[in-house]
């Protein structure tokens, strides 16, 4: 049954295999619709989000046997992960959707800032256009010296614009934590005075010109090679650092599972239908 | 009446935050035109991801999992060109794949192809790409079973059953290392609760320095070889490989702006202190 899902050999068998698809989702939505009430569409998600959960529980904790081992549901792990990315596909096209109609109505309507909107659509167009275009030049590998004008196109809206772009906007973020922290570490408590203590221990543990400070001391074979600025600011990490970290996890962990089922047994106030309900 | 002049104590508080980024800026332009190179030495958990490479066995295949993108780049493409550097030196084949963002595999690609030229290694037989997976556990739990079914196409499209590195390649005992190189938290947990953990194979990681001590658990208990650290752990990387690179440049830029972030603190409380004390304790 699971090797009905393997991928087209063929062409020929692919166009077939997504025209029935579409025909296939079409009828089934079709007569969802029809034949379900809001309360019977809710139902069908519940039952649809227990048996995905119960799957991928269940061929986790089940059993396997064998070489390769497996069990009764190894083998629907790939056509399970290929509908999931399916449906995540689907995601890629409402985006898409909802931030067409956002921004087609700021350009329509002249609103204020609409030419952010108009630089919106110019910078997906020509992304989207000029990605798939340099992806079926099919190039021969490695890449010859001269490049066909579409991938000069592509290289310099992704890595002349994009890329930088992104980059230098991420690095703005030094720029304010240098100015946040001369503002708000200020030494009003005992415990702001040691978190300031680590945070210099640290900051300076992880750079050579920490390292360079306390070079005087020596590396090993000393007592006082402890007091190392790399050293001390390992220690800090490790000994320190841990600990906290392992006691957050695990109370995010804890959590997570409470909320994991929750959602996988529809309990979670707001989900899917019950706002309608 | 006239209000009462601001002490320079209290100006000292109040630095303007635009000479604060000016100062900022000439630091890092200072540093990056004329570099006072200091020494870097590689820490433990660095030592570990190198020696993590270094003993995968031939036979096996070492997977570099690229979820990174332009935001992070300047701490994880440098952990990216020193993984493989390391690789291609030690002689280890090494697939690249990316879980999230997708961006992280043209740009893992494109830093493997100009490393793999320096070394003449040939794509589908000392390397590959596996390109974008998405699915995040689900994929991990199908690549444990069966890579070539989970894979299917490489990054360009062409299936990865038919490279030559893929003979043999059945499922996750092919596997020697797995290194994830992310800006990303989450996906470390993925790997080793569906990879590490059940199949026992060896994860080294690298995170940015932002991201890094939440990890530092998994390094204490041996889930995780090695680290990588932020620039600091690429710049180790560069060392054990003997390359120095764009982490050593940035190393050095890092190096002054935080003695500038620290010495600004510094004067921001020392104005604190000052003032109180001249008002006799009153003021917060």
């Amino acid at each position: 049954m699971a090797h009905l899902f393997d991928p087209a050999r063929t062409t020929h068998a692919l166009i077939l295999y997504l025209a029935a698809a579409l025909v296939a989702s079409f009828l089934l939505l079709l007569a969802l619709h029809r034949l379900l009430g809001p309360r019977g569409r809710r139902w069908l998600v519940v039952l649809v989000t227990f048996v995905g959960g119960l799957f991928f529980g269940l061929e986790w904790f089940y059993p396997a046997h064998g070489q390769p081992s497996k069990n009764f549901l190894t083998d629907w792990i790939e056509p399970v992960s290929n509908m999931l990315a399916v449906v995540g596909a689907f995601t890629v096209g409402l985006g898409i959707y909802s931030l067409t109609q956002v921004h087609g109505r700021n350009v329509l309507r002249r609103r204020i800032g609409w030419h952010n909107s108009a630089a919106f659509f110019l910078a997906m167009v020509a992304m989207l256009v000029f990605t798939l275009w340099e992806h079926y030049l099919r190039l021969p590998q490695p890449t010859p010296k001269l490049v066909p004008w579409p991938k000069g196109v592509y290289e310099v809206l992704f890595n002349g614009i994009f890329m930088p772009l992104q980059a230098a906007t991420f690095s703005l973020l030094a720029f304010y934590i240098a100015s946040a922290a001369y503002r708000a570490f200020r030494i009003q408590t005992a415990e702001a005075g040691l978190m300031m203590a680590a945070a210099f221990i640290v900051m300076l543990g992880q750079v050579p010109f920490g390292a360079w400070l306390t070079s005087a001391l020596p590396e090993v074979g000393s007592p006082l090679a402890f007091f190392r600025l790399e050293k001390l600011g390992e220690w800090v990490m490790s000994w320190l650092n841990t600990p906290a970290q392992r006691g957050i996890t695990f109370g995010i962990a804890v959590g997570a599972l409470a909320m994991s089922l929750r959602i996988w047994l529809s309990l979670e106030r707001g989900t899917f239908f019950s706002e309608q309900s | 009446m006239q209000p009462p002049p601001i002490s320079f104590w209290h100006r000292a508080q109040q630095i303007p935050r635009h000479y604060i980024y000016l100062l900022l800026a000439a630091v890092v332009v200072w540093q990056l035109l004329f570099p006072i190179r200091l020494p870097i030495a590689p820490s433990v958990a660095t030592r570990g991801v190198y020696d993590a490479i270094a003993a995968v066995p031939d036979d096996q295949l070492i997977l570099i999992s690229t979820d990174w993108d332009a935001s992070t780049e300047a701490e994880t493409a440098p952990q990216t060109q020193t993984v493989i550097e390391a690789c291609f030196q030690l002689k280890k084949r090494f697939c690249i794949m990316n879980l999230s963002p997708p961006m992280g595999v043209k740009l893992a690609h494109d830093i493997a192809q100009k490393t793999a030229a320096r070394y003449g290694a040939s794509y589908g037989v000392d390397w590959c790409n596996w390109g974008y997976k998405y699915g995040y556990d689900n994929v991990l739990m199908a690549i444990a079973k069966n890579i070539p079914k989970a894979i299917g196409g490489d990054f360009y499209g062409k299936p990865v059953s038919s490279l030559p590195m893929m003979e043999g390649v059945k499922d996750v005992k092919s596997i020697g290392l797995v290194v994830e190189i992310t800006g990303l938290s989450g996906l470390t947990e993925m790997w080793i609760g569906l990879i590490q953990g059940p199949y026992r194979v060896p994860f080294a990681s690298a995170y940015t320095a932002v991201m890094a001590p939440g990890y530092y658990p998994f390094l204490d208990s041996g889930q995780i070889k090695g680290m990588l650290v932020g620039a600091k752990g690429a710049a180790e990387m560069e060392v054990l490989v003997k390359r120095p690179g764009k982490a050593t440049d940035i190393m050095n830029v890092q190096s002054w702006a935080h003695v500038l972030i620290i010495a600004l603190i510094l004067v921001g409380n020392a104005g604190y202190v000052l003032a109180r004390v001249r008002a006799g304790g009153r003021e917060r």
